[in-house]
């Protein structure tokens, strides 16, 4: 279990200016839920993953996982950042072999693994070639079944699916929710598509404009597991869509801070 | 990824600067507008440049020079290296060398060479230190500035997948700013190449530096033109291997112009 108690977050800027980024955030995320954040661009979406994370620490306020203080990165959260961040020098396979490696994996089990992941991705076949020959979307599936390879319970999500064509982010969304149904991971996922935020989440958290406090948290009663055909019929799916649009709507028109 | 008749056109239009320098030294030595006692003609040289690459006693100098230019070369790319990453991975080590750095990188080191010669004695040892304290600058500064610039979602990426502290400036931080790193060797090779020349021609019994001035002490201008000719051949040939190493670790990074 995830809970995060009154964290706020000040950046130092070169200038000595302070910025503030996130104020007093709450929130109890259970084990094995999955948790949207929606939120205007630059309200803190990112830097409350980073905390959670323990890449970057609070102002205030403290993160705990299972009961212990988050002080710093663990093998338990895995995150799957917004700009993929995967290591240029390394090819795909290379790129998920290195956590499994950190591991301690035996070599042959870790390739083994290694390209159960890839296939899992729909990447089998492009084992050897570096992220800059993969388009954005594959560079995104690489991030992925980096993070997925050492078993992480928790999740990390920054938009992960930003960057694709509706047609990929849709088989994504799917694989992801298979994962999930599967190995029921904790999951914090940021993004900025209300329609995915419903289809996936247990709960939608939103935010407000910057610097972010949490706006409203809305529980997602629909049944899994979830076909996105049948929900895109769902009158109750389409209701959760526009009264978070309209909600999300408010918030952007929210006097600036 | 250029294809093979560009590279050869590039090859081309770069060795024409060349031919024209030779060509109008050719010109000056035959019309006798340059005295040949003075500028000798290119033909001369080139005869004499074949006549020495095939005497052991020229290429024992030659290969004097080169263990100095390598084992400078090799000693400046380690400590570079390793203090260049201390430097961003500690603030300790950062706040101490930081200072030192900026006040020893603008010194002449040609004016610590008596001081090498005194303790190290007249020997490789003093010819080598002056090397590395030539070129452990610009390779130290590359790896400082380049680890310092590693985008930190990467160094995060490993060490939530379990890296250790270390494990992560090695196998990441590291790796991530090699392109700036060889960009630092490079210019140390280069660096390498002139200071080792430099130290033999001032105090030496050999090496290519030590036959130039030999040379120049009896007025041989033929003499003098092919270790100098040596040393930017092997300057040529040691660039070219330096990119072939480079290319090969730099594969997965995004194509960079040189
Ligand atoms: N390292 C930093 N130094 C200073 N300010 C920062 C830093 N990182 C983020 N900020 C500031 O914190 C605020 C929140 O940034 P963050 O990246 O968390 O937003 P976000 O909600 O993820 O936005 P987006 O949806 O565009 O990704 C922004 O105003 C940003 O300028
Ligand atoms: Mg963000």
């Amino acid at each position: 279990m995830i809970a995060i108690e009154a964290v706020s977050k000040t950046f130092e800027t070169e200038k000595r200016r302070r910025l503030p980024a996130l104020c007093d955030i709450s929130l109890a995320v259970a084990a094995g839920e999955f948790v949207s954040i929606l939120g205007p661009s630059g309200c803190g979406k990112s830097t409350l993953l980073y905390i959670v994370g323990g890449f970057v620490a609070p102002s205030a306020g403290a993160v705990t996982v299972n009961g212990q203080r988050v002080t710093g990165p663990s093998p338990d959260r895995g995150p799957v950042f917004q700009e993929f961040a995967l290591f240029p020098w390394k090819t795909v396979l290379g790129n998920v072999m290195y956590g499994l490696q950190r591991q301690g994996v035996a070599r042959q089990q870790a390739l083994a693994r290694a390209r159960e992941l890839i296939a899992m991705v729909h990447l089998a076949g492009y084992e050897n070639l570096y992220p800059k020959e993969l388009s954005g979307g594959m560079k995104q599936r690489v991030a992925i079944a980096r993070t997925l390879a050492y078993r992480p319970s928790i999740l990390l999500m920054d938009e992960p699916f930003g960057a694709l064509d509706a047609h990929t982010r849709t088989r994504l969304q799917n694989d992801l929710l298979d994962i999930w149904e599967r190995d029921r991971k904790t999951v914090l996922f940021v993004t900025h598509s209300v329609e995915e935020a419903v289809f996936l989440s247990d709960r939608v958290v939103t935010m407000t404009r910057a610097p972010g406090r949490l706006k409203q948290i809305i529980a997602i009663d629909l049944p899994r597991p979830r076909s996105r055909a049948a929900l895109l019929l769902d009158r109750r799916f389409q209701d959760y869509v526009v009264g978070i649009e309209r909600l999300m709507d408010s918030a952007d028109s929210g006097a600036p801070a | 990824m250029r294809a093979r008749s560009g590279i050869a056109t590039v090859v081309l239009i770069g060795a024409l600067p060349i031919a024209l320098i030779v060509g109008v030294w050719h010109v000056l030595a035959a019309t006798g507008m340059a005295p040949p006692s003075l500028l000798p003609a290119p033909s001369a040289v080139a005869a004499r440049l074949v006549q020495q690459w095939s005497s052991p006693a020229y290429l024992e100098h030659a290969a004097s020079t080169l263990l100095r230019l390598f084992a400078g070369f090799g000693i400046a790319v380690i400590a570079g290296i390793a203090i260049g990453v201390a430097v961003t991975a500690s603030r300790w080590v950062g706040a101490t060398v930081t200072p030192l750095v900026r006040v020893l990188a603008p010194v002449p080191k040609i004016a610590l060479y008596p001081a090498f010669i005194l303790t190290l004695g007249f020997g490789d040892a003093s010819k080598i230190a002056l090397v590395v304290a030539d070129a452990v600058f610009p390779i130290l500064l590359a790896t400082a500035q380049g680890t310092a610039a590693v985008e930190p979602k990467l160094a995060w990426s490993a060490q939530a997948a379990g890296a250790s502290r270390w494990r992560c400036l090695l196998t990441v931080v590291l790796p991530a700013a090699l392109p700036s790193v060889l960009t630092g060797c490079r210019i140390g090779l280069v660096i390498s190449c002139i200071v080792v020349f430099l130290a033999e021609m001032i105090t030496s019994t050999d090496g290519l530096g030590h036959l130039l001035v030999r040379a120049a002490r009896s007025f041989q201008t033929v003499d003098m033109f092919v270790p100098l000719i040596t040393i930017s051949l092997l300057g040529l040939l040691l660039n070219a291997g330096f990119n072939a190493v480079r290319r090969r670790l730099l594969a997965g990074f995004p194509e960079t112009t040189e």
